[in-house]
């Protein structure tokens, strides 16, 4: 009973003594100091977390001055889960910016506002009625702003950046709070508990709900809401990115799942249509977008808004098969989803990291100027890779089990015994499969690309081939993220055991912990053992290199030159594969979708027309969303405030006719 | 007598108010108008003695002391002064012509009868039949800060304007207390002083005072 209550409040403690640290302490010993207490901070909700998802109960009530109900902070069980899931990125977050922060991202305002921003993501999946929910979220949002921040005096793109991003957020603050108070109108509560009793056939409870989900794909970076984070995540200080993709999202998706399975479950099935729509549309797009991106941020950042779409998709199939009755796989669909934003927060949190390694050592974010760092940078290269086999869902990571999954589920769930569940199911679960289908192999495509042009081959720029491998209190949360997505992959059947304890208590899927830690879904008959399978594996594998290494040692390398390396047997950097050339074919194919724009400069020698001097090509994706849904919107945004001007001209005569005519119709309207 | 003379004084001096502020809107220049409000503090530190001496109260006389201090000499004199300082004392070229002006304050005028006599809790007291001229007076002030192009013409504006809403004062509820009456004279004088500061940056910077000329908005 007192647990809970004890750690939200210690918590909230620690992270006021690490505000006032960051405030008072002077530039030396702040990070030394305020990142400690970070960690302190994201231990302590750990901890309330695992108390949480352990069935605990009991929290915090703080009364308010205000007319209004107290704010009750005390989180269930699926709180508890994804406070534990924001509070590891939270460790691992801190942890590195103690040791990498330099310059502005370092300066008073960041240290103290990554504890609030810490907090607020903790107090989100803590609260339990709408008021606290919603004053969480704000913290939690404008910490994040204060965050991104960081670096506005040295870039002149964070601002506009910035904007896009408050913009976005308060958008889907909106919905959120519309959604809500729909809610609250027709319950007469703002308590989550009071809510769940609106019945979710009415029309009201549809309009709450797509207001709600809209706001909450919003915080998901789900499209169209997207369109901030492009711009937004490559702008802030690597661990802040990481923070963000790694934890902030996961509390959108923490939204909808509240609002999917504790407020408004039973739902008509044109809701679970309605999310695998926008969780398909996501995955695709974003991925598409990740796989065109030839910036390594840019290219997690829209890898995020795949990996969110997937767990939606699996949400909103949960939700359309459990409208058919067809309760395995809509348990298992849900717990692929919820397995999904566990690993993506281990595997993504340590791209992120990852990458700011690589923006640390060589100041360089561009792929077609990066080369050769698994040499320079070996333990980065190493966690770098394990992180992008599970971003790419290859087994023994995490992401596969959760894809493994999520494919399952959906490909069982159309038929329950041999007979169909519904005509609606039978067409969305193949779409749904060949959607994910098609993501996990762009997925693959982007991480080769990601991993192979950074780390492998040689150096493509100075910058990179001088660069120097991290300090070691940089590595300490790589090798601690790595390690996460490496045993959440192998150890399955525990992990998918905790989390179906945790969905309850109406909803508990049947999930089995079989053979070595392996998973069983005896309601859809599928089981994977990761362990047993790598065994084998090995028990294969190793013969098979033992042969070839002995074979090779009898005969003698043979060396072949390139034929286009001029009869030389090197060829020169600028003769490899970039991250713009690699993706050449793909954005071929999906020209329709992407609308690339390119320019071919062509520099003739003299007065020639046949001798060229240099060519020169650029190619631009822009997002379709930007350019075709909200540029429009802003133009018409834009004449509105020319109007507005002349009506607002700046001319005192016109304010104080105004305030004149304003004063007659007070008393005309007054007397008569 | 005295009972008869009372009402006769509370309308011949809201009368003379009343006239003034026609005059200013009539007259276009400022000497003019600093003139006619200098005329019109006077008429009102009158109007707030008769009061003062027919309710038998010693405040209202110290009242109507500083109200003829203030408004019927410092203020004035301030304006004045500094007026004179500029050379190029061009008419004023107002927004509207004098007849239109001069129609709508007549038109104001009717508008705060008609408003008055609706309004909420007026006394049946010899000076509230008077407080629609205070109202007049404000809604006078307010069409000359509208109209008037030069930032020290509006000056008289507001200032009307303020010499409107004390007239009410005076009328309904025989004046406020003393301290108030004090600190809001002070605040006005201080206002006034400000704003001629202002002023008179401004006319050395661009040459004029003619505040259409600012509307540049800034961020």
């Amino acid at each position: 009973m007192m647990g809970i209550g004890a750690g939200l409040l210690v918590q909230l403690v620690v992270a006021l003594m690490a505000v006032i640290v960051a405030v008072v302490v002077p530039a030396l010993w702040r990070a030394r100091l305020g990142g400690p207490l970070c960690v302190l901070v994201s231990a302590a909700g750990c901890v309330t977390g695992v108390l949480a998802m352990s069935g605990e109960l009991g929290g915090l009530v703080v009364p308010l001055a205000l007319p209004v109900d107290a704010l009750q902070f005390s989180p269930d069980r699926l709180g508890g889960l994804f406070m534990v899931v924001v509070s590891g990125v939270g460790v691992l977050v801190s942890l590195y910016g103690m040791g990498s922060v330099r310059g502005p991202g370092a300066s008073r305002t960041s240290w103290a506002a990554l504890p609030v921003f810490l907090v607020g993501m903790q107090l989100v999946s803590a609260s339990a009625d709408t008021l606290s929910f919603l004053l969480a979220w704000e913290v939690m949002t404008l910490a994040s702003t204060v965050l991104l921040l960081a670096n506005h005096s040295n870039r002149a793109t964070v601002a506009s950046a910035t904007i896009w991003y408050s913009v976005m957020s308060q958008l889907s603050f909106f919905f959120i709070l519309a959604g809500f108070a729909v809610l609250a109108a027709v319950s007469g509560s703002t308590g989550f508990a009071a809510m769940a009793t609106v019945p979710p056939g009415s029309w009201e409870a549809s309009v709450a709900f797509v207001l709600l989900i809209l706001g909450f794909a919003g915080k998901a970076e789900l499209v169209p809401l997207h369109v901030w984070v492009p711009k937004m995540l490559p702008e802030a200080p690597s661990h802040v990115a990481a923070a963000m993709s790694g934890a902030m999202v996961k509390i959108g998706v923490y939204g909808a799942l509240v609002v999917c399975v504790r407020l408004l479950p039973g739902g008509p099935p044109w809701w679970g249509v309605l999310v695998m729509i926008l969780g398909g549309v996501s995955a695709l797009y974003g991925i598409l977008q990740a796989s065109v991106s030839s910036n390594l941020k840019v290219l997690l950042a829209y890898s995020t808004t795949e990996n969110m779409g997937l767990a939606f998709l699996g949400v909103g199939a949960s939700m359309l098969l459990r409208s058919y009755a067809a309760v395995p796989a809509a348990d298992a669909a849900l717990l692929a989803s919820l397995l999904l934003v566990v690993s993506h927060a281990a595997f993504k949190t340590t791209l992120f990291l990852g990458a700011g390694a690589v923006d640390h050592a060589t100041g360089e974010m561009d792929l077609d100027r990066l080369g050769g760092l698994g040499r320079r940078l070996p333990l980065t290269a190493a966690t770098f890779g394990v992180a992008s086999l599970g971003a790419a869902a290859l087994p023994i990571t995490s992401g596969f089990v959760a894809e493994w999954m999520l494919l399952q589920a959906l490909i069982h769930g159309s038929r329950i015994e041999g007979n169909v569940v519904s005509v609606a199911a039978s067409v969305a679960m193949p779409m749904a499969v060949a959607v994910v289908a098609l993501t996990a192999g762009l997925a693959l495509l982007t991480f080769v690309k990601g991993y192979g042009i950074a780390f492998l081959a040689r150096p493509r720029s100075a910058a990179a081939s001088s660069a120097q491998e991290v300090p070691p209190a940089m590595h300490v949360s790589l090798v601690a993220g790595a390690l996460s997505v490496v045993v959440l992959g192998l150890l399955p059947g525990p992990l998918a055991a905790v989390i179906a304890s945790c969905v309850g208590p109406d909803i508990v899927p049947h999930v089995r912990s079989v053979g070595l830690a392996g998973v069983e879904l005896p309601g859809i008959g599928v089981l994977l053992d990761p362990v047993t399978f790598l065994l084998l594996t090995v028990l294969v594998a190793v013969p098979v290199m033992v042969a070839v290494v002995v074979s090779a040692r009898r005969h003698r390398p043979r060396r072949s030159a390139l034929p286009w390396g001029g009869g030389g047997s090197r060829a020169r950097p600028r003769m490899q594969y970039t991250a713009t050339s690699y993706a050449e074919p793909l954005v071929r194919v999906f020209d329709d979708v992407l609308k690339p724009s390119r320019d071919v400069q062509v520099t003739h020698v003299g007065e020639s027309r046949y001798l060229v001097e240099r060519v020169e090509v650029e190619q631009r994706v822009s997002d379709v969303f930007e350019s075709r849904l909200y540029r429009p919107v802003l133009n018409v945004a834009q004449r509105f405030g020319v109007l507005a001007r002349q009506a607002q001209n700046g001319s005192i005569h016109r304010y104080l006719g105004y305030s004149f005519i304003a004063f007659l119709t007070v008393l005309i309207v007054v007397s008569f | 007598m005295v009972e008869t003379v009372y009402p006769q004084l509370i309308g011949l001096f809201a009368g003379g108010l009343l006239l003034t502020s026609v005059l200013m809107v009539w007259r276009h220049s400022l000497l003019a108008s600093i003139r006619l409000l200098a005329t019109q503090g006077i008429i009102l530190a009158a109007l707030v003695a008769t009061i003062g001496m027919h309710e038998g109260e010693a405040e209202l006389l110290v009242v109507s002391g500083l109200v003829l201090v203030v408004k019927g000499v410092a203020l004035p004199w301030v304006l004045a002064r500094q007026s004179r300082a500029t050379t190029h004392m061009a008419d004023e070229s107002p927004r509207l012509n004098p007849t239109a002006a001069l129609l709508a304050v007549a038109l104001l005028t009717i508008l705060s009868y008609a408003v008055s006599s609706r309004l909420a809790g007026l006394n049946a007291s010899i000076p509230a039949h008077a407080a629609p001229i205070g109202l007049a007076m404000v809604l006078v002030g307010f069409l000359l800060l509208v109209t008037r192009r030069r930032a020290r013409s509006q000056l008289v504006g507001f200032l009307l304007l303020d010499n409107g809403i004390a007239t009410i004062a005076f009328l309904t509820s025989g004046g406020v207390p003393l301290l108030l009456e004090l600190g809001v004279s002070l605040d006005v004088l201080l206002v006034v002083l400000i704003l001629y500061a202002f002023a008179g940056r401004m006319s050395n910077k661009f040459g004029n005072t003619d505040i259409d000329q600012l509307r540049e908005l800034h961020d």
